[in-house]
């Protein structure tokens, strides 16, 4: 084989099969050198309640740990605490939640935050769209994320609440 | 262009200096007859092949519209038999008229039916059977397939068609494998649906060029065409819209606008002639309304992008009148 004739068409077959091969690297290589360490609380279902007019919230995050507001009649949301290692949600009580020592803040202590997944649709280039899909929440940070195992989950009704001190 | 009298001129001058022979005009003369006929029949045969084509393509629609309209009252079978059975039976149509010279040409639009109804087939046959038809993975099983069967029927028939289906198929295969790799991953966001084009453009450039320089020039037109417009789109869309743009991709356009009308001239390609003029248009109106017309105003704005198109357009006529006539 003549590769000084043939170098465009093997120059130009590389070049998508070189970016398959970025992206599947991209995506499951940091998988296996990156993982993040810290379990979280979310809620699913609505947690706001109107008492006297006043926009409440059934359960909220005070001084690391989680409160249940008891002027509320809304129906309460479901409380999950997400085991990261195993990839699963199991869902608790407030009783069991409550022991949980919570950090409320959006990035977990090794650098992690749960996101929307993306999706984009559309006929390029006369009509194109991508943005976020509710549908769906990642844990992502350090170039790497993994879709979490939520089910069923929607635009609101995913709250999170804190990840679990260590 | 030299004028006739001015060739008969020359034709003297030459003839005195006896470096050109009676025969070798008369040979010319004859030459140019025999041009003109293959031409014409070129021409016929175009017109032809076109007309095998939209048979095809009509063909092509009267089963999908049966389909549709019989949807319920059809069992899997049936829908299996009209849809998969019709295209492998169209593929071996092809493969009956292409074995006979004379019907060459009409086998081509058996391939074209059978290559449109395939994916149609596939699809069907495995919503059937009871796979989820939903998610990327099947669009890439189903590519990969029809990437398949095309790649080895040009293997064994090496008819160029068959390369045109092995591009479109592949290019569908790219896109949904990649998308079934990436799913909904927020690592991957707006820009890597325009990087996966300018990827396929780039490709789409380098092949043209193979198979220009290879004997099968009918293919290059296509792949540049398609290529440059997928590349140089991409590379726009790359660039953005204020407040959101990216400064490297608006400073490189440019460079590969203008690198672009230079290959037309090497490659001596109107495709890229073409969509390099289109693009360097939308980049004039897309910086000009995204930079100068808050501190010019729309009108100044306007008169300047109106002079920057005409001067690209005189840019178009110049290249192609000087370099690219074809």
């Amino acid at each position: 084989m003549n590769i000084k004739n043939n170098f465009p068409l093997i120059f130009g077959i590389s070049i998508p099969l070189l970016m398959i091969t970025f992206v599947f690297l991209s995506i499951y290589l940091p998988q296996i050198f990156v993982k993040p360490q810290y379990d979280f609380l979310y809620l699913l279902g609505d947690n706001n309640c109107y008492v006297q007019q006043k926009n409440m919230q059934i359960y909220a995050v005070e001084n690391s740990e989680l409160i249940y507001n008891q002027g509320c009649s809304s129906k309460e949301p479901k409380i999950f605490f997400y085991n990261i290692k195993n990839n699963e949600s199991k869902e608790i009580t407030f009783e069991e939640a409550k022991r949980s020592d919570l950090n409320e803040q959006i990035q977990s202590p090794d650098g992690f935050e749960i996101v929307y997944g993306s999706k984009e649709g559309g006929f390029f280039p006369f009509f194109f769209y991508s943005g976020s899909d509710y549908s769906s929440r990642y844990i992502k940070g350090h170039n790497v994320s993994k879709k979490l195992n939520i089910q069923p989950i929607g635009y609101n009704n995913f709250i999170f609440l804190g990840w679990v001190k260590k | 262009m030299a004028t006739k009298e001015e060739v008969l001129q020359y034709i003297k001058e030459l003839a005195i200096k006896d470096a050109i022979k009676k025969e070798e005009i008369i040979a010319a003369f004859e030459e140019s007859a025999i041009i003109s006929v293959i031409s014409e029949k070129t021409k016929s045969a175009g017109i032809s092949e076109i007309l095998y084509y939209v048979g095809g393509a009509v063909v092509f629609i009267g089963i999908s519209i049966f389909i549709w309209q019989n949807w319920s009252q059809l069992n899997s079978l049936t829908k299996i038999l009209s849809t998969l059975g019709s295209s492998v039976a169209a593929y071996f149509m092809g493969l009956f008229f292409i074995s006979k010279k004379k019907t060459e040409n009409i086998a081509l639009s058996f391939y074209l039916i059978s290559a449109l109804v395939m994916p149609l087939g596939l699809y069907i046959t495995f919503y059937e059977v009871g796979f989820d038809m939903g998610g990327t993975g099947m669009q890439s099983l189903i590519s990969a397939i029809l990437l398949m069967v095309y790649l080895l029927s040009f293997a064994i028939f090496r008819k160029s068609l068959f390369i045109v289906f092995s591009v479109i198929f592949s290019t569908w295969f790219f896109f949904s494998f990649t998308s079934f790799l990436v799913g909904n991953n927020p690592l991957f966001g707006n820009d890597f649906f325009q990087y996966r084009i300018l990827a396929v453009g780039l490709a789409y450039i380098l092949l043209g060029y193979y198979f220009y320089k290879n004997s099968r020039s009918s293919l290059t037109g296509f792949l540049y065409g398609f290529g440059i417009m997928g590349f140089l789109g991409s590379a726009l869309f790359l660039g953005g819209w204020q407040p959101n743009q990216k400064i490297f991709w608006e400073i490189i356009f440019p460079g590969l606008v203008f690198g672009t009308l230079f290959l037309s001239v090497f490659l001596k390609s109107r495709a890229f002639l073409t969509f390099g003029t289109i693009y360097l248009m939308l980049y004039i109106i897309k910086i000009t309304s995204e930079y100068f017309s808050g501190s010019l105003g729309w009108p100044l704005s306007l008169v300047l992008i109106g002079f920057l198109l005409i001067a690209s357009g005189y840019l178009f006529i110049y290249i192609k009148n000087k370099y690219i006539r074809l």
